[in-house]
């Protein structure tokens, strides 16, 4: 199929490049939301069995054993062409998922941390944890109705944002907020700008 | 596998061995994963491992694997370090992702985003 195969053990570089990008920010913020709506694939859960205590076989307690031993990751892909994608992945929520983290962020291009105007603290450790890795994010302002509206300057003060870092109001409901948010990102964190 | 009941758990036990991390090198959520052409394929391979080695005919990012298969990325990632300690398949190793986006690329993302 024109594509290059490497001999195994090679580290030559495949034709193909699959672009990495998160979406964080607190619980219920529309990160499920904003995968699902510019995803072409659907539903796009994947279920993460977490792994540091094996597969669960270790487990005696059944039934709820399974439900700490697993954590849906939402997962979305945009096709730009044959060999050239960008993946969206959810980070999970919770605290004690943290771990995953940092191994969904390695090599990623960058983040959208989504805030809720309502309860904008709850992005707090997602910003954190970008800036100290220095991962380039935006900050993605999803507009729920009845929220009132803040000026992007307000949300860059009350989150300390430094001055570069793009914050971009948005509704994630809509494919082609959504798409501004990306593009957004991913010229910052290509062009730095 | 749905996890409705305890035999998706033995079955990926099953596929695993218990083993949590891959072999050797580890790979990022979205390298690409490529068969090797013209082996011909062990008779003895697990369906899962089949599969694989179907799809990523097709240069497939590790994610899509784990998509197609319906399977945890952790449970892919063991079977895949085993397919290519096997060399049956080659995984491309971690790249800064800078280095990766030039200015094509770019465009093209952009331009990609543009057209959704
Ligand atoms: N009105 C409104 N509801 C939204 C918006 N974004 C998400 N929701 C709803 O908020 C709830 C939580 O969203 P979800 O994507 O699951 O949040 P997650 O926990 O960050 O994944 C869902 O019921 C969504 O339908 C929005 O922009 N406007
Ligand atoms: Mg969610």
């Amino acid at each position: 199929m024109g594509y290059a195969v490497s001999e195994p053990g090679t580290t030559r570089a495949p034709s193909a490049l699959a672009i990495k990008i998160l979406i964080a920010g607190g619980f219920g913020v529309g990160k499920t939301t904003m995968v699902g709506t510019i995803s072409e694939i659907r539903p796009l859960h994947t279920e993460e069995l977490l792994s540091d205590r094996g597969i669960g076989v270790d487990d005696t307690s059944g039934v709820e054993s399974k439900t700490t031993t697993t954590v849906a990751l939402d997962f979305g892909r945009i096709t730009i062409r044959d060999g050239l994608w960008l993946y969206l992945f959810g980070t999970p929520g919770q605290d004690r998922f943290w771990f995953m983290w940092d191994e969904l962020a390695l090599g990623a291009l960058g983040a959208v941390v989504l805030a809720d105007t309502r309860r904008l603290q709850d992005c707090f450790p997602a910003v954190d944890y970008f800036e100290q890795r220095g991962i380039p994010f935006v900050v993605g302002v999803n507009c729920f109705d009845g929220a009132r509206r803040y000026e992007p300057g307000k949300v860059r003060r009350a989150l300390g944002l430094a001055e570069h870092i793009p914050i971009v109001m948005c509704d994630v409901r809509r494919r082609a907020s959504v798409r501004d948010v990306l593009t957004t990102l991913v010229t910052y964190a290509v062009k730095g700008a | 596998m749905t996890g409705e009941d305890p035999g998706p758990l033995i079955r990926l036990y099953g596929l695993t061995g218990g083993r949590a991390r891959p072999q050797g090198e580890s790979f990022d959520l979205v390298a690409i994963v490529v068969t090797v052409g013209d082996l011909p394929q062990p008779s003895d391979l697990l369906p899962e491992h089949r599969a694989v080695l179907s799809l990523c005919r097709r240069p497939t990012p590790v994610a899509d694997v784990a998509a197609h298969l319906r399977l945890p990325i952790n449970i892919t990632r063991v079977i895949l370090g085993d397919l290519r300690r096997d060399g049956l398949i080659s995984i491309e190793r971690p790249r800064p992702v800078a280095q990766t986006i030039d200015e094509r690329i770019y465009r093209e993302v952009l331009d990609g985003l543009r057209s959704l």
